[in-house]
């Protein structure tokens, strides 16, 4: 039996049961912050800058305080100056601290100047409109190349910005991190190639988009504690990073997740939280912050803007010789996860093909621009649209057809690479070696679905409206090996049911339901059987967050290993009650049984045995994991569209996004978490965009910001396809990052085969279609 | 825009004299999805029209009468011979605002990105206003400027009546969008009139990139009296595109929404002759 075969003998997993929390949410019932709000909170609303940079001369807020309504007004003047870092990451944060809860400066269109709790929205947006603040203004920075050149404004020149850990920090140079590797020797095999390529491409901001936009709640319990439910992906991160800010310890918080509606990254950061305990510990009342969509977009987090040179060397055999990747990332004006995005940019690519001469260089830089932050993908997303369409340039220059040279070069199970020693997520990387790899069946699915045979070149279409297909190969990662930490407990209930408590965070990916089946499957029970909680600091164990495609392979393996500390006891008390050995007994469909089944006790009766009769302890399981490697899912995506060479259009005419997620815990969510990433992946190669004007986002709604929806949605066909990971909880890796990473080189490949066009920047507006299209026949 | 109270008048002239009477502070209203782009700060009292039985579609001699709180979604649906709207309200913004948006919304207070003025000014619609007794006018004075001007002192649009196509007539529609939901980059519409395989007459209207919609009267010259070909309609395309001044539209240049009208133009003439020819056959 091949290895990925063990999935179908497993009676939880790799079932798609329903998710534990569909009804729930499908009735209305209270589920999100929102839900929870009483009726008498204030309404907390920020005075955003208008300017891009500038520093504050003068502010006055007494005729704000003095307002109908108005509770309390924060401003710099009056709360603590502790620089902090947003983003929730793992502590000390590979990140600089930056960032303080009110500043004399401001650094982007949509940055903080001062909060206002009132009773009413209207109140605290009325008293917005009297505080005074006289600005001097700063020239601004608005792009990689101004933030790099001698003599740049110095956006953060206060003098705390600084690392808590020993990286590249330059802040009078607007330099936020810098880190590289080489392996073997890049000048070497570029002399070596028979083809070289130098090629630079732009990938474009982004927001994320979920449903439900940031939100947070602060109230004050009965103890004195500050009690906060928020829509966050990092909990635990969430009550250290207030904690900080406010300057308290982190005993007096509470943080609670309750249902999200999304996140895709931008829930990665705090900031939202330390206003409102603050407003809540100066008034003692429950305070409610939500951002608006137009604050969404100006200023919660985005994905990062990224500049990235490939060059690239070929042998006539198709040997790649050298790839040297440098990419520069546009962070805006702080840098939580500068150095990560665009560390991964280089981790999560590079050892996706076979190359000995290996350079990478990543730098981010602080603009005048909204900020950039954790977004599915992660830096992949950017990196991947330069090598694959340099991969398909390649294939062209040696004559090779480039699925076949994705075949030739891909990685294969059982082999390394030196970049997953070399980088890491803002410290050196750990040694791996690719355990479960079905790539390469990936692509031939994929090929097949999409018709690829029928690929023809496109020097032979004529006429108005020209197809073409396209495809790449993607990988990601699953967890930060070394770095990221999950936890969970379980404890059997009198009726057979467990409590399973985890720090992990459901953000609407079905992680909750996903975890339930892990647990079930390691108790032999069923999944209803699982009563989860997750996400509560005061009562749920540790978990860093719902990030790095974590939670499934991390989280999950500390579940599997929580439930199997738990059945090891389950077992020994049946065992006792049946008065066998340990040895001759065995968990099966919620029961202890020897081995002919003639013997055998519920796992109801063995927990009200133990909890009432005999010997009497609390079954529960703990666990907690970390892990040693980041098993790459991997895939193969592949798209026909059609080019309307008159206008520049593009209609996607049928997508085909294959994956190898190790085992699919619950297939249905797995389809779900890949075809919603794919289809966020086309809309960000083809329409979203955010335009400016002074730095001020213009588009900052969804009638003007085109970000898919299901009415746009192309016949996209998601496939499956099972490996089985050794180091994963019942062979699983991670699925919900790698989709988004496609589309944009996939497309791009596709344009150049339905026209000949090479376009190396995107969103591909009509316009810039239209233009290579116009470029190319010049040329002819 | 924020409203601070709802009136629901019993007629057609009580609303109008709650309107004449609120003045500035007064505000006709059916599908209401208007108000999400008015920035007004000052509260407002909304009249509520979806109680006056102006949500119908009928056909009335050689009109087609559609009552001006006629949502969208409802004009979509609607089917009938020589009826050809449906086609460009299927392309108005999502079902969830269809079904709310009306026909008098969208063309009493003109957003620059309203894709149905241009229909109408294609099909030489007529718009029946209530001032005290029901008057008719035509699209060209209609839509000569921004028709919120014509209900300021509480008129109101009771239904806008599109003439039925007759058998030589020929009607095409083209909305250029990025995606599905989003508003128009450019919009076109043309009716053709053949006889035989000439143009008889033509009626050509634009809108979205250019300040206003409007017809183009150099692309309807270049038609009519020459022949229902493409040659032809290329070349009226084209002086489509100095027609008009076209504007910057989501961060696409002016020159490119010219050539992007240029192919809209084409296409919806091509469209527009198909249409026809197939009636004549």
């Amino acid at each position: 039996m091949n290895r990925h075969e063990k999935a179908k003998n497993f009676k939880q997993v790799n079932h798609s049961v329903t998710k534990i929390d569909a009804l729930q949410l499908a009735l209305g019932k209270d589920s999100y912050v929102a839900d929870f709000v009483p009726n008498d909170a204030l309404i907390i609303k920020m005075l955003w800058s208008p300017h891009a940079h500038a520093r504050i001369k003068k502010m006055d807020v007494s005729k704000a305080e003095k307002m109908p309504g108005v509770k309390a007004v924060l401003w710099y003047g009056n709360v603590p100056r502790i620089v902090h870092c947003t983003a929730g990451q793992g502590f000390p944060e590979p990140s600089p601290y930056d960032t303080f809860m009110f500043d004399r400066k401001v650094r982007f269109v949509g940055d903080r100047v001062a909060a206002v709790a009132a009773e009413t929205e209207e109140q605290a947006l009325a008293a917005l409109e009297v505080i005074k603040v006289e600005y001097e203004l700063l020239k601004p920075v608005f792009s990689i190349d101004e933030a790099m050149a001698p003599g740049a404004p110095v956006i953060h020149d206060e003098p705390e910005a600084h690392v808590p850990i020993p990286i590249h920090y330059e802040p009078k140079k607007n330099l936020v991190a810098q880190v590289g590797c080489e392996a073997g020797s890049f000048e070497k095999g570029m002399k070596d190639a028979d083809f070289t390529f130098d090629e630079t491409f732009e990938a474009p901001y982004a927001q994320h988009c979920p449903i439900e936009p940031y939100v947070s709640m602060a109230q004050i319990a009965s103890s004195g504690r500050i009690v906060i439910t928020t829509s966050t992906q990092v909990p635990f991160h969430c009550r250290r990073i207030v904690a900080q800010t406010l300057g308290i310890p982190v005993q007096r918080i509470r943080v609670i997740k309750p249902r999200i509606g999304g996140g895709f990254g931008c829930k990665q950061e705090i900031l939202l939280d330390d206003v409102t305990a603050m407003f809540a510990l100066r008034t003692g009342r429950s305070v409610l912050w939500q951002f608006t969509r137009e604050e969404t977009f100006r200023t919660g987090r985005t994905r990062h803007p990224f500049r990235v040179r490939l060059r690239a060397g070929v042998k006539k055999d198709g040997t790649i010789s050298a790839i040297g990747l440098d990419c520069i990332n546009n962070t805006g004006a702080y840098g939580g996860h500068g150095l990560t995005v665009v560390s991964c940019s280089g981790g999560k690519t590079l050892p996706l093909y076979h190359c000995d001469n290996i350079h990478f260089d990543g730098k981010s830089y602080y603009t005048n621009l909204p900020v950039g932050g954790a977004y599915r993908g992660f830096g992949a997303t950017q990196a991947f649209f330069a090598i694959e369409s340099v991969m398909d340039q390649m294939a062209e220059a040696i004559g090779m057809d480039p699925k076949a040279f994705r075949q030739l070069n891909h990685i294969r199970e059982n082999e390394g690479s030196p970049i997953f020693a070399a980088l890491g997520e803002g410290r050196e990387g750990t040694p791996m070696t690719v355990g479960s790899n079905a790539l390469g069946e990936c692509i031939v699915q994929g090929a097949e679905a999409i018709g690829w045979d029928k690929r023809s070149d496109w020097r032979g279409k004529t006429g108005r409206f020209r197809r073409g297909i396209g495809m790449a190969c993607l990988m990601q990662g699953s967890s930060i090996p070394d770095i990221d930490m999950g936890a969970a407990a379980i404890k059997i209930n009198e009726d057979g049911s467990f409590n399973l408590t985890v720090g992990a965070t459901d953000l609407g990916t079905g992680s909750d339901t996903v975890l339930a089946q892990i647990a079930a499957e390691e108790l032999e029970t069923a999944t209803d059987k699982m009563i989860v909680y997750s996400s509560d600091t005061d009562l749920t164990p540790f978990d860093v967050g719902a990030y790095a495609s974590s939670t499934t392979y991390l989280s999950g393996e500390a579940v599997r290993k929580a439930a199997a500390d738990a059945k090891r006891q389950i077992l020994a008390t049946g065992a006792e009650m049946l008065g066998l050995p340990v040895d001759q007994v065995h968990c099966e469909d919620a029961m202890v049984r020897n081995a002919d089944g003639s013997k055998k006790v519920s796992y109801s009766d063995i927990a009200n045995y133990s909890l009432y009769q005999k010997n009497q302890y609390q079954i529960i399981g703990t666990a907690s994991h970390i892990t040693k490697k980041s098993p790459p899912p991997f895939a193969a995506h592949y798209a026909e569209i059609e080019v309307d060479t008159w206008t520049g259009f593009i209609r996607v005419l049928k997508y085909v996004s294959t994956i190898d997620c190790g085992t699919a815990v619950n297939p249905t969510l797995c389809e779900g978490q890949t075809e919603g990433g794919t289809l966020n992946g086309i809309s960000y190669a083809l329409t979203e965009q955010y335009l400016f004007q002074n730095g001020r986002m213009m588009n900052a709604s969804f009638a003007d910001y085109h970000i898919y929806s299901m009415r746009d949605r192309p016949p996209l066909q998601t496939i499956l396809v099972p490996s089985y990971e050794d180091t994963g909880p019942f062979g699983a890796k991670s699925v919900s990052e790698i989709c988004i990473n496609g589309p944009a080189p996939v497309i791009g490949n596709a344009i150049y085969n339905a026209t000949g066009a090479r376009i190396n920047e995107f969103p591909f507006t009509p316009e810039k279609v239209l233009a290579a299209i116009q470029a190319l026949e010049k040329k002819k | 825009m924020k409203l601070s109270e709802f009136i629901h008048p019993g007629s057609l002239a009580e609303a109008r004299k709650a309107l004449r009477g609120l003045g500035p502070k007064g505000l006709p209203l059916a599908g209401g999805t208007a108000l999400h782009f008015m920035q007004s700060k000052t509260p407002v009292t909304a009249v509520d029209l979806t109680g006056l039985g102006l949500s119908y579609i009928r056909r009335k001699g050689g009109f087609f009468s559609i009552g001006a709180a006629t949502p969208i979604s409802d004009i979509q649906r609607y089917r009938s011979p020589r009826w050809a709207m449906h086609e460009i309200c299927r392309r108005i913004s999502t079902h969830q605002i269809r079904n709310v948006s009306t026909i008098g919304g969208n063309i009493c207070r003109v957003f620059p990105w309203a894709d149905l003025p241009v229909v109408l000014l294609a099909m030489n619609a007529r718009m029946v206003i209530y001032s005290g007794k029901e008057s008719e006018m035509g699209a060209d004075e209609f839509f000569s400027s921004q028709p919120a001007r014509l209900f300021r002192g509480g008129d109101l649009l009771t239904s806008v009546k599109i003439p039925v196509l007759k058998a030589q007539h020929g009607f095409g529609s083209v909305k250029a969008a990025r995606n599905a939901a989003a508003f128009s980059l450019v919009t076109i519409a043309a009716l053709l009139e053949l006889d035989g395989t000439t143009i008889k007459s033509a009626r050509v209207a634009a809108g979205s990139a250019i300040p206003f919609p409007k017809r183009l009267h150099e692309v309807e010259a270049a038609l009519v009296g020459r022949e229902a070909v493409t040659d032809v309609f290329k070349k009226a395309a084209a002086a489509g595109g100095t027609a008009a001044k076209w504007n910057v539209r989501e961060g696409m240049s002016a020159d490119y929404m010219r050539q992007l009208a240029e192919v809209s133009l084409l296409d919806a003439l091509e469209r527009a002759a198909e249409f026809a020819r197939g009636r004549v056959n």
